[in-house]
């Protein structure tokens, strides 16, 4: 090779990286771009279906603004895309993954072209179908029966889907504060039922919650507590004569256990008792503090006969209001 | 391929076809934020936010080893509005409790939070922060509010409620965190957007 071959194919070369180079460095995205292109990319949360680089909404300029300061701060695209699909998931691609349930979609142009192609090809390999108007070959018997099942199969197959997509929109709802009265309590806290009776105070269901919050705070002996919530219930309109007995019963026992007031505690038992003079627990507690707190053993007897006389009375019930009876009328005090 | 193959192909094809399109077409329409979380089972992304009144800034890290119930909510929209009588008393109800409520003011002034505020009122058990470029919204992944996720002790995202949440809702998620269960994502509603969105 001489040496003019020589250096001409030296300058070509320098030519040639050089030009490379140039067009390397102009066709390299600015930080500006950077960000558009990204923008482009990311679906505006708040929108229909607008890229957060479109899209005029505060919301968008905000993901915008984010993606500007990440690309200022040197992070590569994947990054600062892998950042918001974190927290947004794929539904923030305005394309959707080619992976998954969503690979399907990039699929079907390539299937529909296939299918094309297929139909094409048999098409060019029967010309003389289309031409002579051949008549159609006749569907065979079980054919005829064949397709309106198959279609049927087809149609039913569509409804279990759409179906399917239907309930797995629904699943994850909750029930709301409208199933309160049908609420199972038993792992429900005292602070939830503190806060859902606060929150619903109107609710005309709420009373069962107070009254079992109340019973609760009842059997641990926290009567601080359980006090408002059968006073509360005990005030109700929309409490049922079961749930005021109840929480006047229970109220005239805390009166007196817990601050000595026998006559407010007779009082309460006897509201209870004009509600339903059958309730047999407001007329023992009743007796027990005619016996233990007023000392009248007369009355506190004839209380205890009639919770006896109640035909209903189990068992173990009946044993200890027979023991109390006995008590009262052999003159004994209250233990 | 014979006449009657292709035609059996065709009709195969026909109903592949109509299947595709009936599924494409059920998505139609359907709210793309009630997607399922990333977050959930993963650590809850960092804030350090200044309160609405302005002041010194909370962050998550400070509410390390509580249960941080994170609510964004803003004035103009109306399930905030409707689940704020909710959020306030699960808040004063735990209080005391290892339960912090979180409430980020989402896409509009501090303010207008405040004087919402004003209005509805406030649990004095929670705290009330402002989101400066929705940068915790977005790394929240919020589509609309409100939206309420649920931190458990360790940090991690545990629950999210989309919608108007209520007091049963509420207080039955932390109840089953608090026995360390998970209770992931539930839709009780719908969420807004920003008038202007």
């Amino acid at each position: 090779m001489s040496e003019r071959v020589r250096n001409l194919v030296t300058v070509t070369a320098l030519v040639a990286m050089t030009t490379i180079l140039a067009t390397l460095v102009a066709t390299s995205p600015s930080d500006v771009d950077r960000v558009s292109e990204i923008g482009e990319r990311i679906k505006c949360p708040v929108c229909q279906g607008e890229s957060i680089a479109n899209s005029p909404s505060p919301m968008a300029r905000d993901m915008m603004a984010l993606v500007a300061e990440r690309v200022a701060n040197g992070q590569s695209d994947e990054v600062i895309v892998a950042e918001l699909l974190a927290a947004y998931s794929g539904a923030v691609l305005l394309d959707p993954p080619a992976s998954g349930a969503t690979l399907i979609l990039w699929l079907s142009p390539l299937a529909a072209l296939g299918i094309g192609a297929v139909i094409i090809f048999w098409w060019r390999g029967h010309p003389a179908r289309g031409v002579t108007g051949d008549p159609p070959e006749e569907a065979g018997p079980t054919t005829r029966r064949l397709v309106p099942l198959l279609i049927l199969a087809a149609a039913f197959a569509t409804i279990v889907v759409v179906a399917g997509l239907s309930l797995q929109d629904r699943s994850g709802r909750a029930s709301g504060v409208a199933a309160l009265g049908d609420q199972d309590l038993s792992d429900v806290s005292n602070d939830t039922m503190e806060a859902v009776i606060a929150a619903n105070g109107d609710h005309p269901e709420v009373d069962g919650m107070r009254l079992a919050l109340a019973d609760r705070y009842f059997e641990e002996g926290d009567y601080r507590s359980a006090f408002p919530q059968y006073l509360a219930v005990a005030d109700s309109a929309n409490a049922t004569d079961g749930q005021a007995v109840t929480a006047l019963a229970r109220l005239g026992w805390m009166a007196w256990d817990g601050n000595a007031e026998v006559e407010t505690a007779l009082n309460l038992f006897d509201q209870a008792l004009a509600i339903d003079p059958s309730a047999m627990t407001a007329q023992y507690l009743k007796g027990q503090v005619l016996w233990c707190g007023a000392g009248d053993h007369e009355q506190a007897g004839a209380v205890f006969a009639t919770v006896l006389s109640d035909p209903d009375l189990d068992a173990e019930s009946r044993a200890a209001v027979q023991s109390d009876l006995d008590a009262v009328t052999a003159g004994e005090d209250c233990a | 391929m014979n006449g009657r193959g292709l035609r059996w192909a065709g009709y195969a094809i026909a109903m592949a076809a109509v299947a595709f399109a009936v599924v494409l077409a059920s998505r139609f329409g359907a709210d793309p934020g009630l997607v399922d979380s990333p977050l959930l089972g993963e650590p809850a992304p960092e804030f350090t936010l200044a309160p609405l009144e302005g002041g010194e800034a909370i962050s998550l890290a400070d509410l390390d080893g509580e249960i941080v119930v994170v609510n964004f909510f803003a004035s103009w929209c109306l399930e905030c509005r409707k689940e704020h009588e909710a959020l306030t008393a699960t808040a004063d109800a735990f209080a005391d409790r290892g339960v912090t409520f979180v409430h980020i003011g989402y896409q509009e002034s501090p303010p207008a939070s405040l004087d919402y505020l004003a209005v509805v009122g406030r649990s004095p058990a929670a705290v009330y922060l402002a989101d400066p470029g929705s940068r915790t919204a977005i790394a929240y992944g919020v589509f609309g509010i409100p939206e309420t996720f649920f931190i458990d002790e360790d940090g991690e995202v545990v629950g999210k409620i989309i919608g108007e949440s209520d007091a049963m809702t509420l207080g039955a998620t932390i109840d089953a965190i608090k026995r360390g269960e998970k209770p992931g994502q539930s839709v009780t509603g719908d969420t807004q957007q920003r008038p202007d969105a």
